[in-house]
């Protein structure tokens, strides 16, 4: 069960945490004795003391402030069901598939990279937040596993570890820091101190001074990769949890197989939100080595497509030991004993097709555009007018046809558009072409064939073609016989 | 402190222990046994919005597929079984056979490109596919805690206590559905 696993990861990370305050303490200590002078025992103690401060404030701080603070710098905005209404049932779905207590406040952040993070230190009260370019870019299944990851996450308490876990890596940052500093300003005084007191004393703050270089250089070495091997092991868990929620872990490996191939990479998001997206946000090479926050892609993906029995955490386990033939087990094998077996479940969606990138990105953009209250305009011509939300009230007219149009408030209906053409990019978009003859010189009232859109037809159109706006199907205008026997 | 008196206090420390112990036996029992209910009004509450969209599909699809009368009675008549069963073996019956219903009425519709352009019917769909998910993920939870509790009921020492204050197994809410039973769906063409 879930609660089994929460405890196993709780346990671990405690364990880690102190680990990693004891080191902290040490740490602060080594430079206590070296830096301050006199009794080894106070200077020692006053510098323990000193580090276990810089914490405790970092650690507050980053409690208190961190959600409203990482919220802000991503440009994330909260938004509503009616605007997006398969997303919030997806989420929905994931809140109910792991009995979270209270569904999780949705953003969307305005960026065409597509990217996933959760923030929130309890599952009472969590946000979620996708980009533009996820939406854009995901089929229905797949946004499934993206969100069952950010759920997993948040079931798993991981926000609050990671935020306890990176505030210990910035006090150690900060401490070695100013102690190297302090070092070049001040060596001179060691030197006459130590002369002053006697060869003794000289030698054992020698010795201390060399503890603390050493440390000093090698803590923050040691605390990242520390800090990074929590996080990956936590994404690979996230991964567990996203298979057995959405009981399909194809969903979630072709999300992340979209995304590796989607170039680009989030700029919008802090560095410190990293541990809690979906993929590394920034470049994805750096995402072989020790100082990267997730797995390699390509790992995490043959992973999920090695369960081919079940869906259950066990699976995912076996599939991760015989992928990267580690033993250690991210949990214990006990704390899985009543996990149960879990069926894979049949897909939903069409088979995934990776998008075209500029497909993507207009899109993406639509989606930005419609979360700044952007109107959309269908002009009988066929351009589509993207206005900003200053055109409010005027009168705008469209470029082709020079057609003026009143910019009033969009209705339900426009974002339910921009949702379908998001929604047909699941299915290979099938081109079916329609022939229209054109009556020369005269004007003329159309309709789609496969939607009924209609259309009002300038005879200029006469061996051009048009994309229906509204289901995506072409229209090729051929010349009337009478014009084409004349041109 | 004779002999007596020490027997007698460790008797008592005994009685204390068990005592507890029955306690917080019964509490366990009685806090799954509400998650139980809690478990089952989500489920009751996705059934009923499953009855619910389905006179909207129905109403949206027949101007698309007029003369499909055939499946449009299927469901309307699959519903009308489900929304009034009672019992839970019954509800498990009339729900898993709305189910096959339904997604036999959606294959049949994907016959219809007119109605993908449609936007109801879009919405529709998304809505009826995001329930047929809640349905699955909430009996899911449902069943992990009737496990729970059965095994409580059942096992030794927790079911004296449970015998004592009439606790019983519950039911699996089962649906058999048979795009669940096959995972591998694979088509030509």
């Amino acid at each position: 069960m879930f609660w089994s696993i929460i405890e196993a990861n709780r346990k671990k990370t405690v364990l880690l945490v102190v680990l990693m305050g004891l080191f902290l303490i040490l740490f602060g200590a080594a430079i206590g004795m070296a830096v301050l002078g006199g009794d080894h025992y106070s200077s020692g103690l006053t510098g323990a003391l000193i580090a276990a401060v810089i914490w405790v404030v970092m650690l507050l701080t980053s409690l208190y402030a961190s959600d409203t603070i990482l919220l802000e710098a991503s440009r994330a905005r909260e938004v509503s069901r009616e605007t997006y209404p398969q997303l919030f049932n997806v989420v929905e779905e994931m809140v109910i598939a792991g009995s979270l207590p209270a569904m999780p406040k949705v953003y969307v952040v305005a960026d065409p990279a597509p990217n996933a993070f959760a923030m929130g230190k309890s599952p009472q009260k969590s946000h979620l937040c996708v980009t533009a370019g996820l939406l854009a870019l995901c089929s229905r299944d797949e946004l499934q596993g993206v969100v069952a990851h950010e759920i997993g996450h948040i079931m798993n308490r991981d926000v609050l570890y990671m935020t306890v876990a990176a505030s210990m890596l910035g006090s150690v940052l900060l401490l070695s820091d100013y102690f190297l500093r302090s070092l070049r300003y001040s060596a001179v005084r060691f030197t006459s101190r130590s002369g002053k007191a006697g060869k003794a004393a000289g030698k054992s703050a020698g010795v201390f001074l060399l503890v603390a270089v050493l440390l000093a250089v090698l803590g923050p070495v040691f605390a990242r990769i520390l800090y990074f091997s929590i996080s990956r092991k936590r994404e690979f868990l996230a991964d567990a949890t996203s298979a057995r929620l959405t009981r399909y872990p194809e969903g979630l490996a072709s999300a992340l197989d979209k995304i590796g191939k989607y170039p680009g990479s989030l700029s919008a998001a802090p560095a410190v939100t990293a541990p809690f997206c979906i993929v590394n946000p920034g470049s994805q090479s750096l995402s072989d080595s020790v100082m990267s926050t997730h797995p390699p892609l390509s790992q995490r993906i043959k992973i999920l497509r090695a369960m081919s029995r079940g869906a259950g955490y066990l699976d995912y386990l076996k599939a991760y030991v015989e992928v990267t033939r580690n033993r250690a087990a991210l949990v214990p094998q006990s704390d899985l004993k009543d996990a149960g077996h879990v069926d894979i479940r049949a897909p939903h969606d069409e088979p995934f097709t990776q998008p075209q990138v500029e497909e993507v990105r207009r899109r993406a953009g639509e989606i930005i555009r419609a979360m700044n209250d952007f109107y959309f305009i269908t002009c009988p011509c066929g351009v589509k007018l993207k206005l900003p939300p200053e055109f409010a009230g005027r009168e705008a007219t469209c470029p082709r046809c020079g057609r003026k149009h009143e910019v009033k408030k969009p209705d339900a209906g426009t974002f339910a558009g921009v949702l379908r053409s998001t929604a047909a990019m699941d299915s290979p978009r099938q081109a079916r072409e329609q022939k229209v003859e054109i009556v020369p010189g005269k004007w003329q009232s159309i309709s789609c064939q496969v939607c009924g859109h209609p259309y009002e037809i300038s005879p200029r159109f006469s061996g051009s073609r048009l994309t229906c706006s509204s289901c995506g199907s072409v229209i090729r205008f051929s010349p009337a016989a009478s014009e084409g026997a004349q041109g | 402190m004779t002999t007596g008196t020490m027997f007698l206090l460790a008797l008592m420390l005994l009685i204390v222990a068990l005592i507890l112990y029955c306690v917080a036996v019964y509490n366990s029992l009685v806090s799954l046994r509400n998650a139980i209910r809690n478990a089952w009004s989500q489920i009751d509450v996705q059934l009923k919005r499953r009855h619910d969209l389905i006179p909207n599909l129905v109403e949206t699809t027949k101007g698309y597929a007029a003369h499909e009368k055939g499946t449009f009675d299927a469901v309307t008549q699959a519903r009308a079984k489900a929304a009034g069963a009672r019992s839970l073996p019954e509800i498990s019956k009339a729900e898993s056979e709305l189910t096959g219903v339904l997604s036999r009425f959606m294959a049949v519709m994907e016959n219809y490109p007119e109605l993908k352009a449609n936007q109801n019917f879009l919405a529709l769909q998304e809505e009826l596919s995001s329930t047929e998910n809640r349905i699955a993920f909430a009996r899911q939870a449902y069943n992990d805690q009737v496990l729970f509790l059965n095994n409580k009921v059942q096992m030794f020492p927790s079911n004296v206590i449970a015998g004592m204050f009439a606790f019983r197994t519950e039911g699996y809410f089962e649906l058999e559905d048979k795009a669940e039973r096959d995972p591998v769906k694979v088509s030509f063409g």
